[in-house]
């Protein structure tokens, strides 16, 4: 009770200050003149009795410090004295606070803006309650447990009636859907879901209702769920379309909820516009109840206690038990889950923590740099520090306030470097590739600046401690007979050297990361792709399936949609396939088995990359052939089916054997065990991404397997929107209901499947320059300070008989000496640290020794450079000047 | 040092308190003059150094203080005893016995007494 009540008065007291002095330098006035007038009654003289009240009073000032402790709260007081008088100096010496700020922005800046990056993919929470017990479950290979495919529908049932381990589980699907009656004809992004799912992921719908479990059986009315975006975008926000019919593909669809726009799954996907249950949807759902069609993704929330690897031990067994009971669909498959956040963050995590890494480096040489500063700077106010000390100041006091400077030192770069990283992160956001990361969800926010701050803080500490107790020597009465010229010099001089070497090594482990990263993009972006994309122009026709269900329409859809495009000038040259290279919905792959092999188990047959393409493709596509023919008209429908296969997949399954005429099985189900003669062998395609190597592929005539839908692809000189608007025609004058989607250069898709690349190559890169100009500012301010320091010292050198050039090697020398020492460190760290990133290198080694060596020349003639300018300035000292220097 | 000044702070503060007790309201030097009379040489203190303890007793609740005219018609600070203060007093004046009369004991004890 005291307690508090004291420091409350003590609280007040702080704030009151000004009254509080004022009073007891009237109470002391009082008790003085009472004691003089005393003395005077005993018969002093005026002076004297005045000099005796004074003396039995006591050392005033003291007193006044300890009626200051007793009163207020001193630390509070000391520290806005402190800030006070940090404000000050750095108001008086502005250069040195801007370059200080600045190099700081830039370090909290680099951070806080990854910190933001980290924080919205990485830390932030799931808009769904208790994320961590979401896993997702694959169907795999025994052999290839990397290799993660949906379930299928029996898979699906018997995993969520025969297991322990899910409180609930459900379905997901993806697919397109065409959207027509409301405005222009448009594809919507379409979830195929099992109606749990709402409730698994506890979504609330903003009206209306979500899927019910009757909506999920076969043979229930179609009814759908519109997203709240799709809502306002087609439906003009009327709540009334609840209980209406839309049109999904040409069939009519009842809506019964609207469901928020911030409710999506998974996270970071492509948000969906309308929910139905997989059972309507045209394509996957005649084909669930199909043996062995594995269309669904599964997740399941674990029950509460309940590990990952229990309940993987729980999949193996029904793996297990599956594989016996049906072994023509299940042999050599198991059944893996994947904990939700890992699979959602996977492909991004590692760039992420080592870009954060970077900048941590980055921030580390900015704090090297600004303790180099402050070492300077203190040098300088030796003398004055040497006075406090005299005055009574204590050590822990005068650190104490050098500390205060340095913080506020961090909070201005820090508050410059959050405004940076907001501009930053503002002016980033077009170029951050698409995916798995959610551009809206990166901002500054709470936890952000508190990151920022406390990354300011710990960076005071860190570029300030050691300046600060360095500027304050145990051994006073050497300071301040040196004049206080050589505050503690020796030492520093050892803080400066080691600041130089860590600067050193650490751009040399950035300048080797950026530079594998620059050399791997280089390399994929001269990587041959196997095709020609120039004058090429992609775009995407896709067939509702009510409308056009048999093949035998897709067929004529697209001789039709051909035979119109020829008719246009300058579109002659034009081809379908499916998919093509670079597809924004991926390669699509099938196993495959050769006739005349012996049958391989299931589970473990080889697999290849599929496209279906009419004759024209492989021609406008510039793939060469290198053995047999290409397709043409005579592969029809009616002829022997045909199949033409990659050199790869040539080398690789028929060794010394020559593969024209034989013939394989595969197809796009339910044609997979369709036989083909392979006719012809082409050239190798990276049809998944540039950065990836070639697989095997294998091509089967449009005829003999047409698709609902195309993507046409047409060589042209005319300009690419001359080229889209021709093929828009075309479709319109046959279908005027029929979206035509995705249109552009093959080239921008090219560039679009390096975006991730491109981007965190960008960035590395940035920070790896700033890293090198920190790091040169900050060799060349060691270097010029220890040579002004040594001004006296050649001087001497050079009365003595020394040679201008013999001045510049002492002085080159000693810097050199510093910047091998970095090197050697940095070529050691950076050996040890790459290694980390190997996943995103392309073609090139984590030890590249080219890399190594140019950044080791880099930094070397960086560093000459940042020596030679202080050494040229030493070598012109003239012996008089220096020697009277002091 | 510091230690020093901590316990002659707690003597101090109940010379202040009993003197207030005794004398009711009085300003600083008539506190100083007080103790000074009944320790006389016994205890040589700083003057000054009674006013970092009368703010003490003050913030604590044990004393109260206003402005008042002095003997010579001139503003000083008036402390006085508040009822806290008084029960303080009282606590510690009883702690202090005890303590002085344990203390004197020790000091009388001889060897032979322990064994």
């Amino acid at each position: 009770m005291t307690s508090l009540r004291r420091f409350l008065t003590r609280l007040l007291n702080s704030a009151t200050w000004r009254a509080q002095d004022e009073r007891l330098r009237e109470e002391i006035e009082e008790h003085i003149a009472l004691q003089t007038e005393e003395n005077l009654r005993a018969g002093l003289s005026p002076l004297e009795a005045r000099r005796q009240a004074m003396l039995k009073f006591g050392g005033v000032e003291a007193m006044k410090q300890d009626y200051r402790a007793e009163r207020g709260l001193p630390s509070i007081e000391d520290l806005g004295q402190d800030l006070r008088y940090a404000i000050r100096i750095l108001r008086k010496s502005p250069a040195f606070t801007a370059v200080a700020v600045v190099t700081l922005a830039l370090g909290i800046g680099a951070n806080t803006a990854i910190f933001s990056i980290v924080n919205a993919v990485l830390l932030q929470a799931f808009p769904y309650p208790d994320p961590n017990q979401l896993v997702l479950i694959f169907n795999v290979p025994l052999n290839q447990p990397d290799a993660l495919s949906a379930l299928s529908n029996r898979e699906f049932t018997q995993c969520r009636e025969q297991n322990r381990v899910f409180s609930e589980m459900a379905g997901n699907s993806f697919h397109d859907l065409t959207l027509t009656g409301a405005g222009e004809p448009s594809i919507v992004n379409t979830a195929d879901v099992t109606p749990e799912i709402f409730s698994l992921l506890s979504a609330k719908p903003l009206a209306g209702r979500t899927l019910l479990p009757e909506d999920g059986k076969q043979g229930a009315a179609p009814v759908v769920v519109v997203s709240e975006n799709l809502w306002h975008s087609h439906f003009g926000s009327d709540l009334a379309l609840i209980g209406q019919s839309i049109t999904l593909d040409m069939r009519p669809f009842t809506v019964v909820g609207i469901l928020p726009a911030s409710f999506h799954y998974p996270d970071g996907a492509p948000r969906q516009d309308v929910w139905i249950s997989v059972a309507q949807d045209p394509l996957f759902g005649p084909r669930l109840f199909q043996p062995g069609s594995r269309v669904l993704s599964g997740i399941g929330r674990l029950k509460p206690g309940v590990s990952v690897a229990e309940a993987q031990a729980e999949m193996n067994t029904l793996g297990m038990r599956l594989a016996k009971e049906f072994p023509a669909e299940d042999s050599g498959l198991t059944i893996r889950i994947e904990p939700y956040r890992q699979f959602v963050v996977g492909d991004v995590k590692s760039p992420l923590l080592i870009l954060l890494g970077a900048v941590g480096l980055v921030l580390l040489i900015a704090c090297a740099n600004i303790a180099n500063l402050l070492l300077s700077r203190a040098t300088s106010r030796g003398r004055e520090i040497a006075v406090r000390i005299a005055l009574g100041a204590g050590r822990a006091r005068i650190v104490r306030q050098l500390l205060t400077e340095s913080a506020l030192l961090g909070l201005l770069g820090g508050v410059a470097g959050v405004l940076l990283a907001a501009w930053g992160v503002w002016s980033l956001r077009p170029f951050l590739p698409p995916g798995v990361i959610l551009i809206n969800s990166i901002h500054i926010g709470g936890s952000v600046l508190a990151f920022a701050l406390l990354l300011s803080l710990a960076a005071a500490l860190a570029f300030g401690l050691a300046p600060a107790l360095l500027a304050t020597p145990s051994n006073l009465q050497a300071n301040i007979k040196e004049g206080g010229d050589r505050t503690g010099q020796r030492g520093g001089q050892n803080v400066r050297s080691f600041l130089a070497i860590a600067e050193i090594s650490l751009a040399m482990v950035l300048l080797v990361a950026g530079g594998l990263l620059i050399r791997s993009f280089a390399l994929v972006t001269v990587v041959n792709p196997g095709f020609d994309p120039r004058n090429v122009t992609e775009a995407e026709v896709s067939l509702p399936q009510f409308q056009y269900a048999t093949p035998q329409q897709w067929t004529a859809f697209s001789n039709e949609l051909l035979e119109r495009l020829h008719a246009q000038p300058g579109l002659r040259d034009s081809a379908l396939g499916g998919p093509l290279p670079m597809d924004r919905q991926g390669e699509a792959t099938f196993a495959f088995s050769i006739v005349g092999n012996p049958p391989l188990p299931p589970g473990r047959s080889p697999t290849a990359d599929y496209a279906t393409v009419s004759p024209d493709y492989f021609r406008i596509m510039g793939i060469p052939l290198l053995r047999g023919r290409f397709f043409s008209d005579q592969d029809s429908p009616s002829n022997p089916k045909a199949a033409i296969i990659s050199e790869t997949l040539a080398r690789r399954y028929f060794p010394n054997l020559d593969p024209l005429g034989r013939r394989m099985m595969f197809g796009f189900p339910p044609d997979d065990s369709v036989s083909r003669e392979i006719v012809g062998i082409v050239g190798d395609v990276r049809d998944a991404a540039l950065s990836r190597k070639p697989g095997p592929m294998m091509y089967v005539p449009f005829a003999q397997a047409p698709l609902y839908g195309a993507e046409v692809v047409v060589r042209s000189s005319l300009s690419a929107s001359s080229v889209a608007t021709g093929i828009r025609e075309a479709v319109r004058s046959i279908d005027k209901n029929l979206p035509v989607t995705d249109i552009e250069p093959l080239n921008d898709a090219l560039g679009k499947s390096i975006s991730q690349e491109r981007f965190r190559t960008f960035l590395l890169g940035s920070f790896s320059a700033i890293a090198l100009v920190l790091a040169a500012v900050g060799i060349f301010g060691v270097m010029s300070y220890s040579a002004s320091q040594r001004t006296r010292e050649i001087g001497i050198r050079m009365a003595l008989g020394a040679g201008r050039g013999e001045v510049l090697r002492l002085i080159l020398g000693q810097g050199m000496k510093l910047a091998l020492f970095g090197l050697g460190i940095g070529v050691v760290a950076a050996l040890l640290l790459t290694r980390l990133m190997s996943s995103l290198l392309y073609s090139v080694s984590a030890t590249d020794p080219v890399t190594i060596a140019s950044v080791t020349i880099i930094l070397l003639s960086v560093a000459l450079t940042a020596c030679y300018i202080p050494a040229r300035r030493a070598m012109r000292v003239d012996p008089m000047v220096a020697l009277r220097h002091e | 040092m510091k230690q020093k000044t901590d316990v002659l702070q707690g003597t101090l503060a109940l010379m202040v308190l009993k003197t207030l007790d005794v004398l009711g309201p009085q300003h600083g030097y008539g506190i100083a003059r007080r103790i000074e009379q009944i320790s006389g040489d016994m205890l040589a203190v700083n003057q000054g150094t009674l006013y970092p303890v009368l703010l003490r007793l003050e913030q604590e609740g044990a004393i109260a203080s206003e402005w008042g005219a002095s003997e010579n018609n001139r503003r000083a600070r008036f402390y006085r005893l508040t009822r806290e203060g008084r029960k303080q007093l009282q606590v510690e004046t009883q702690d202090w016995e005890q303590t002085a009369a344990i203390i004197s004991r020790f000091f009388q004890v001889k060897t032979e007494d322990l064994s």
